[in-house]
């Protein structure tokens, strides 16, 4: 039955449909064949970016299927709900952001899933504090999952910075794990400053480590002596690892004594971490690291032979001597 | 004494007993079943929602989200010449955004290494392997691919068994998650996938995650990977494929969707690396080391004030072959029972204890009950109402109801678990497989339930007189056309 529209929806999705024939011929479908046809527009929908997702955003307005969203955000079933969510965020309807914040705190998971997602499809910063809220937990369950939340904040653009200092002061650890990780994925310099105090005193460790890895991104020369700090040995073993790794992003100079002097530690991840962030520190971390390796068999040397011999075979080694 | 008198007076015996325990025993095995029922529920609300939303739930998007953790894949090994370089091939072409394969060689005395070396071109590195959990076999040395890219890593050590063979597999993973699978498991590709979102979805509280495991015998495997799934044509092997499905499957499932689930299969099981150095890793004296390693974090968070979570994902994702001969299972079987005892007893303090919440006042005293002793109180209530029977103790209204409780009920359970299984993920298209599947769920009542009960108590018995546990020979039977494997058996495998 549907065999004389696939060319016209492809035509559309592949960006084809340059005079319009395409799509005029999809709009005038009757509602039985579209009814049919609609999950695949759908599915495309999903998959393609730009004109051709405009142009099928078009075909659906055509069809009504966006005012029946809009209607269906407060059916009585669940799976209408997050289904309409689902639509009015492929469609990224902005009409749909008032609608949809109201099923951030729906009882049923998935609709919260859905309108989480939708919202940061959709991309008005004015939902940013909601999606957050959303995070909270739920009758002890995961309000709306951590990933859905960081990709909507990510989605919202830099209008979020505000939102995102709230929520690293926020109660809730899952929360400030959250905004330390957008921080970073978005480069939210105006985050640092609260990122080294979640650092340097914040009671759960995941945020803590979360923090580090967006230090590394984001943070300045000042940072290199706060990442230092936290590698001495007073600190919990993960988190030592973890600012040697956060060190090596942040690319200073500044770093390499205290890299290096990482070499010999007794825990001895940490040491390979720490050569590996001198060998991306470039030729004058490498160098940082041949000495030790020329040196008396040791641990620093052992760290530094096996930094040198990995960089050896990836070829970071002939890099590093070129650019000196 | 002549027979009559003999007789009668085990006929007064039996009738003593009987009086005191018939109406417990069909109480119990009332109970033991629908308890099963009430898990299969569980389990069917929880495909069925992960059926709802399977078309927006964007699982691959959660993967390749900022939130999206990389994982280290533990393959440890003893002398898998035949299967090693498909096995890796195949886990380094999983589909996922950022995973490394650590091949952890037990001190094989086949050609293990040479396969790895020759088909990814290993040299050796001067590479640590950090000590963050004690392990017991000295290492001999590390390899990586000589492009330095390739995400391999074969870590060489002396035989040391198959538990601290991962745990040198863990100290020697890079990323933050870590799964540990068997060289002959055959994974989905997206098995990664599917098991890593729980802690996309809330990566500050899960700690752990299962994922299912199905029988492989009989199932078209190309170059590691799933073909055609198909029902394999011994019966011992097809009445496995039902217990798989109904225990492992939806049983753990129920747990999960209940929030209590306290064993996560050896086979495949994700956990954070950090929580696994935090509390030790696998130990490597357990018989039962995957049941105790789940117990061990449960009793380590909630000791330690921690909120966490650990979930089963019910997609399929590991396939492994089941044995094929009556030797091997009983085996299995002994070993398995001896693991749940041993582990039931040294975790013992979180028995009923509320401190555990619904893992110490539930599944914990679920598991004595129904798991433990079931095969004792099987095994002797079908032997009581037998000999009662025939002495005439016992009238057949009592026998038949025993028959419709015991196994009837059972056979009820396993057949809509065999429903609930087929409508959610239908993977045996052929019907003659599904009928095969519930003639076996018939059959496994005529028999195999004795006979494993039989051995599960054997398991047990020799853990109460202390026998060294053994682990085995898993003879494997190998895929396609591959040779037949025979796996030698190492003191501590």
């Amino acid at each position: 039955m549907l065999a004389p529209y696939r060319s016209s929806l492809i035509a559309m999705v592949s960006g084809e449909d340059d005079d319009g024939q395409a799509q005029a011929a999809l709009r005038a479908l009757p509602e039985p064949i579209w009814v049919r046809l609609r999950p695949s527009v759908v599915a495309f929908l999903a998959k393609v970016r730009g004109i051709p997702a405009d142009h099928l955003s078009q075909l659906m307005r055509a069809h009504g299927e966006v005012e029946e969203a809009h209607t269906m955000l407060t059916s009585r079933s669940a799976v209408r709900r997050a289904f309409a969510a689902y639509l009015l965020g492929l469609v990224r309807d902005p009409a749909a952001v008032t609608p949809l914040l109201p099923l951030l705190s729906d009882h049923d998971a998935d609709v919260r899933r859905e309108a989480a997602w939708a919202l940061g499809a959709i991309g008005d910063p004015v939902a940013a504090g909601p999606v957050l809220d959303g995070l909270r937990r739920h009758h002890g369950q995961i309000g709306v999952p951590a990933w859905v939340v960081a990709e909507a904040l990510l989605a919202m653009g830099v209008e979020i910075g505000p939102v995102l200092q709230l929520g690293l002061a926020s109660e809730d650890a899952a929360v400030r794990n959250v905004c330390a990780t957008v921080a970073g994925q978005g480069t939210y310099l105006s985050a640092a400053p609260q990122l080294r105090v979640l650092l340097a005193t914040d009671g759960d460790g995941d945020v803590r480590a979360s923090s580090a890895v967006t230090l590394g991104r984001v943070g300045g020369v000042g940072d290199t002596a706060i990442l230092v700090r936290h590698t001495q040995a007073c600190e919990p073993s993960a988190l030592r690892r973890i600012c040697a790794t956060a060190l090596g992003d942040l690319g200073q100079p500044e770093s390499l004594g205290a890299l290096a002097a990482l070499l010999g530690d007794d825990d001895r991840r940490l040491a390979e971490l720490a050569a590996d962030s001198l060998v991306r520190l470039g030729p004058k971390g490498i160098a940082q690291l041949e000495s030790p390796a020329a040196g008396p068999e040791g641990l620093s040397a052992r760290a530094a032979v096996g930094a040198l011999e990995l960089a050896g075979l990836r070829g970071q080694l002939s890099v590093g001597a070129d650019a000196a | 004494m002549t027979w009559s008198d003999l007789v009668a007076r085990l006929a007064s015996v039996v009738s003593a007993i009987m009086n005191v325990v018939a109406g417990p025993v069909l109480i119990y095995f009332l109970v033991i079943n629908t308890s099963l029922l009430v898990l299969m529920c569980l389990a069917g609300w929880e495909f069925q929602r992960h059926h709802r939303r399977k078309s927006y739930a964007g699982t691959e998007q959660a993967v390749a989200s900022q939130l999206g953790q990389g994982v280290t894949v533990v393959v440890p090994c003893y002398n898998e010449e035949v299967v090693i370089v498909t096995a890796v091939q195949a886990l380094l072409a999983l589909r996922f955004s950022c995973h490394e394969v650590v091949v952890v060689d037990d001190g094989s005395t086949d050609t293990t290494f040479e396969q790895l070396r020759g088909a990814f071109d290993l040299v050796p590195l001067s590479r640590e392997v950090p000590p963050d959990l004690a392990t017991r076999g000295a290492l001999i040395d590390v390899h990586v691919p000589r492009d330095g890219r390739t995400r391999l890593v074969l870590v060489r050590k002396e035989n040391s068994g198959r538990s601290d063979t991962i745990n040198v597999g863990i100290n020697a993973a890079t990323e933050s998650l870590v799964v540990f699978i068997d060289a002959d498991s055959i994974l989905e590709p997206d098995a990664l996938i599917s098991v890593t979102k729980p802690f996309a979805d809330d990566p500050t509280r899960v700690v752990a995650t299962g994922g299912v495991i199905r029988a492989v015998n009989g199932c078209k495997i190309v170059n590691g990977r799933m073909v055609e799934v198909r029902l394999a044509k011994p019966w011992l092997v097809r009445i496995q494929v039902v217990e798989y499905l109904r225990a492992f499957m939806l049983g753990r499932s129920g747990w999960s969707r209940f929030g209590a689930l306290i064993l996560i299969s050896g086979a495949f099981g994700m956990f954070r690396r950090d929580v696994l150095v935090e509390v030790g890793g696998l130990d490597p004296d357990s018989i039962g080391e995957d049941f105790e390693l789940v117990m061990r974090i449960h009793r380590y968070m909630i000791d330690n004030g921690r909120d966490y979570r650990v979930k089963f994902v019910a997609e399929p994702v590991s396939w492994t072959e089941v044995p094929v001969t009556v030797k091997v299972l009983r085996s299995q079987r002994r070993r398995w029972h001896r693991g749940l005892w041993e582990t039931l007893w040294k975790y013992r303090g979180m028995l009923l204890n509320p401190r555990y919440g619904r893992v110490g006042l539930v599944a914990i005293p679920y598991y004595w009950t129904f798991e433990l002793i079931a095969p004792f109180l099987e095994l002797a209530g079908f032997v009581l109402v037998a000999l009662g029977f025939v002495l005439g103790v016992v009238n057949t209204p009592y026998a038949l109801m025993f028959l419709a409780v015991a196994y009837g009920y059972a056979t009820l359970v396993t057949l809509v678990a065999m429903a609930i299984e087929e409508l959610s993920f239908h993977r045996y298209s052929r019907w003659r497989d599904l009928g095969a599947i519930l003639m076996a769920s018939v059959l496994e009542n005529l028999g195999y339930r004795q006979a494993t009960a039989w051995w599960r108590l054997e398991g047990w018995w020799a853990s109460l007189r202390g026998k060294k546990p053994v682990w085995g020979t898993m003879t494997r039977q190998g895929f396609d056309d591959s040779p037949a494997l025979a796996e030698p058996d190492p003191v501590t495998r």
